[in-house]
């Protein structure tokens, strides 16, 4: 076969894309349906699909992304959202047809890539291919003369292609005493090719693994509290799809302080959060400055700020002066100056339950239009409260949210404005005082047993991508010919021939640098 | 101007502004001196004639361009400096990096090839993007927000510059090329007719259609691990910042798609039948995906990725 290689079918061989498929008697449908599966022109059509399937994912509102914005979607548009959602077009990226496309294009790539890798092996075990009989048939080639004879010269140009890390052949003696050598380099090409796409296919393992073993919640901790890592901690948690819970004995923290910092027109600077934890019940208690990019890992499970507002701390007592209720109450910021509201719900120790609804201003500034925080910072905290009397509903076994009162079943008994350290006395002689302001955190806890698996991938996809790109193969043939005799110097004519399938350009600024030390 | 930030040294932002107006001044008349060349030095081979003048033009424009490119870095360096961070928070100086990075990929492609005739090529596309960048983009030096304070912006954002710089002169080049094509296939209609008189003043100017293929393989062959890199730097960033690596935000779908859409055009150069023309539409299309990444999805979409200082 090498005897009659032309350029053509060197550069066919050269190819790293597979080969054309052979026919296939039709009633081996199965085995053409692989190999066109398997074909390069279904990885086109796949991955052009699997781009343009992507887009409504981002142009309608997900529900993974943010609920809130689907429910305002389909209020606006009632009759066209519940046929959008049919088709999955609110959980694009969970949605059964884009889990076919990206399937059925790992289907298609681990298909293609069983053969390439057996025929890489093969040819990382066999020989470069002996030179073509016409080496000036070649793109790249030059031809010259030199002293000394056929076999020494060969066995030169061999010894200094070896030197360039080219593989070669054995010195190949032909017909009339010529004598010839074959070298091959950059096999890196398409080692790299099929290092990226076995690390591709990894890498969507790691991110099923982290799918079905991978839980998260979030939680939220006043000033001094405190966390345990068992799913009834959590305010909100997403358990894993297979798998209990973690088989580790659960970690804690206390929220020692949470600081937030703020630029004079209000854009925050820096968030902390202070926290001790302990990363088993029995271990020591160790401090931690959780801040944004900055997450406490613990045992493969993270632990991130995610949010925070204020706590106001609230006590209530009877007309006789007896303490009956004591506690930082977390209020929820309504703006980016933290206007915050929230409710203080007394059921027991009064005659009468009540219930307290409260505006929070950081930093209070009455306005024409009413009040409002003019700086996230606590400079100068305020807080507007109403009471309310009446059953609270708290035995009605309903859930009912800590942030809302039912009011429309309660009586107004007064409203007031007061400041840190101030008392309000009602009518009924029972008191409310405003103690003090903390802050709270909001933490995000996130276990993803996958995401180490994902990393390795990726380095893997971004090396053998390199080399896959970088790296270029060519072949190269020398062959000597020994001239007539003349006058008792033995010349042999040299000539040689290259050829490269990418960056011909490159390759023939190699190929001179080569001969020029061939010639030397 | 507006007031400063705290933390801002006004003298060098002023600076870095002055230095911007100079570095597009400087663009535009390298760009001009590109056209001139392009233009006569066309008419001149097609009469026969040496075409000396132009060309020198052309290596003023060469010259220009590297003192355009000093201003350039200088204009960035100081924006940096006078915000005391790195430069590229926003969608101004976010442009002006690209645009920066894309004069870099041509300077650097000048000292290892023939390609002078990309200079009108570039330029324009440059000049035009940085008019943007200065006039609705623009927005004052100002301390990072606290999300964005990590070694991580030095590593993603970079990585994204470098892919995007690099990807716009790829697609300068594939734009070339589907311009040599269809030339090539309007003058093969038969000789003598108008369009291949017009051929032959325009081809001697571009070099083939199978060179100007390689060199933009070549371009996007260097664009895309970096735009990879970029993608994967920012899922491990996201990790720290957000808690999850990957999460399908707008921002992040988008680079997936360009990515995607780089990666057919990669398959499609090694497809028999996809080769030549139908490859380069699809490397087009995916510098369409990477302009809707940066601007449909800062300014129409909102994201996590909402950085963009733009109102």
């Amino acid at each position: 076969m090498t005897e009659t290689l032309t350029d053509e079918t060197a550069t066919q061989a050269l190819s790293t894309a597979p080969q054309g498929t052979q026919p296939v008697a039709s009633r081996n449908r199965v085995r053409s349906l692989w190999r066109s599966l398997t074909s390069m022109r279904t990885a086109l059509l796949l991955l052009s699909l699997l781009a343009l399937a992507a887009v409504p994912g981002t142009l309608l509102p997900q529900r993974g992304l943010n609920p809130v914005k689907v429910d305002v979607f389909f209020t606006a548009h009632p009759s066209l959202a519940p046929f959008l959602d049919k088709l999955s077009l609110f959980d694009v990226f969970a949605a059964p047809w884009f889990a076919a496309i990206y399937l059925l294009l790992f289907v298609s790539l681990i298909g293609c890539l069983f053969p390439r890798i057996r025929l890489h092996a093969r040819a990382l075990r066999r020989k470069p291919p002996a030179a073509p009989k016409r080496l000036e048939r070649l793109a790249i080639h030059d031809t010259w003369d030199a002293d000394g004879d056929a076999q020494a010269v060969v066995a030169n140009a061999r010894e200094s292609l070896r030197r360039q890390r080219w593989r070669t052949t054995e010195l190949r003696e032909e017909p009339g005493g010529a004598w010839s050598v074959g070298a091959e380099k950059g096999y890196l090409r398409e080692t790299g090719n099929l290092v990226f796409h076995v690390a591709l296919v990894v890498l969507l393992t790691g991110i099923a693994l982290g799918g079905l073993f991978g839980y998260k919640g979030t939680v939220l901790v006043t000033d001094g509290g405190s966390f345990s890592d068992v799913p009834s901690s959590y305010d909100v948690f997403t358990p894993a799809r297979l798998g209990s819970e973690s088989a580790l004995p659960p970690f804690a923290f206390t929220l020692r302080k949470f600081t937030a910092s703020y630029q004079p027109n209000g854009v925050p600077k820096s968030f902390h959060a202070y926290v001790d934890y302990r990363s088993t019940p029995d271990a020591p208690s160790r401090p931690y400055d959780v801040t944004t990019n900055r997450p406490l890992s613990i045992a493969g499970t993270d632990v991130y700020l995610v949010g925070h507002g204020y706590a106001v701390h609230i006590q209530v007592r009877d007309k006789s002066g007896r303490l009956v209720y004591d506690k930082a109450t977390p209020f929820l910021p309504d703006d980016a100056m933290f206007t915050s509201h929230g409710v203080v719900k007394v059921p027991d120790g009064l005659p009468r339950q009540l219930g307290l609804t409260g505006f929070f201003y950081p930093t209070y500034e009455p306005t024409p239009f009413g009040a409002q925080s003019s700086y996230p910072g606590p400079a100068a905290p305020v807080l507007t409260l109403a009471a309310w009397q009446g059953d609270l509903g708290l035995t009605s076994g309903r859930p009912q949210s800590v942030y809302s009162l039912p009011v429309a079943s309660l009586k107004n008994i007064g409203t007031k404005t007061i400041g840190p350290g101030q008392t309000w006395k009602l009518a009924d002689g029972t008191t409310v005082t405003f103690a003090g302001v903390s802050q709270w955190a909001t933490f995000q806890i996130a276990h993803d047993p996958g995401s180490t698996v994902v990393l390795v991938a990726a380095v893997f996809i971004v090396c053998g991508l390199l080399s896959s790109l970088w790296v270029r193969r060519r072949r190269m043939w020398v062959r000597a010919v020994p001239l007539d005799n003349a006058g008792g110097v033995r010349r042999t004519v040299v000539s040689a021939g290259g050829l490269a399938r990418t960056d011909a350009d490159g390759f023939a600024t190699e190929f001179e640098s080569l001969l020029r030390r061939m010639k030397d | 101007m507006p007031t400063a930030a705290p933390g801002v040294n006004v003298s060098l932002a002023h600076a870095s502004d002055l230095l911007f107006t100079w570095t597009v001044l400087v663009y535009a008349v390298a760009m001009f001196g590109y056209s001139v060349e392009f233009a006569f030095a066309r008419i001149a081979r097609s009469r026969g004639d040496q075409a000396g003048r132009p060309e020198q033009i052309g290596r003023v424009a060469v010259g220009l361009t590297v003192v355009g490119w000093l201003l350039h870095l200088g204009s960035v360096v100081t924006r940096g400096a006078a915000a005391g961070r790195v430069p590229w928070g926003n969608m101004y100086e976010f442009s002006t990096m690209v645009a920066l990075v894309a004069v870099t990929v041509y300077l650097v492609l000048l000292l290892r090839q023939p390609v002078r005739f990309l200079g009108a090529f570039v330029m324009t596309p440059v000049v035009l993007y940085l008019g943007l960048a200065g006039t609705v983009l623009y927005a004052p030096a100002a301390p990072l927000q606290p999300i964005l304070n990590s070694y991580w912006i030095k590593i993603h954002v970079v990585a994204a510059i470098t892919a995007s710089g690099a990807f716009m002169v790829s697609g300068v080049i594939t734009l070339l090329y589907l311009t040599r094509t269809w030339l090539d296939r309007r003058a093969s209609m038969g000789p003598g007719t108008a369009a291949a008189v017009e051929y032959h003043g325009f081809a001697r100017w571009l070099p083939s259609a199978e060179r100007l293929d390689r060199l933009a393989y070549k371009v996007i062959g260097f664009a895309f691990p970096v735009w990879t890199f970029a993608i994967i730097a920012g899922a491990i960033w996201a990790k720290y910042a957000w808690s999850r690596y990957w999460g399908w935000d707008p921002k992040e779908t988008w680079s997936f798609i360009t990515w995607v859409a780089y990666a057919a055009y990669l398959h499609a150069r090694a497809t028999a039948g996809w080769r030549g023309r139908r490859a380069a539409v699809l490397s087009l299309v995916g510098f369409g995906c990477l302009m809707v990444d940066y601007y449909v999805v800062n300014t129409v979409i909102s994201g996590l990725h909402s950085y963009a200082g733009v109102n």
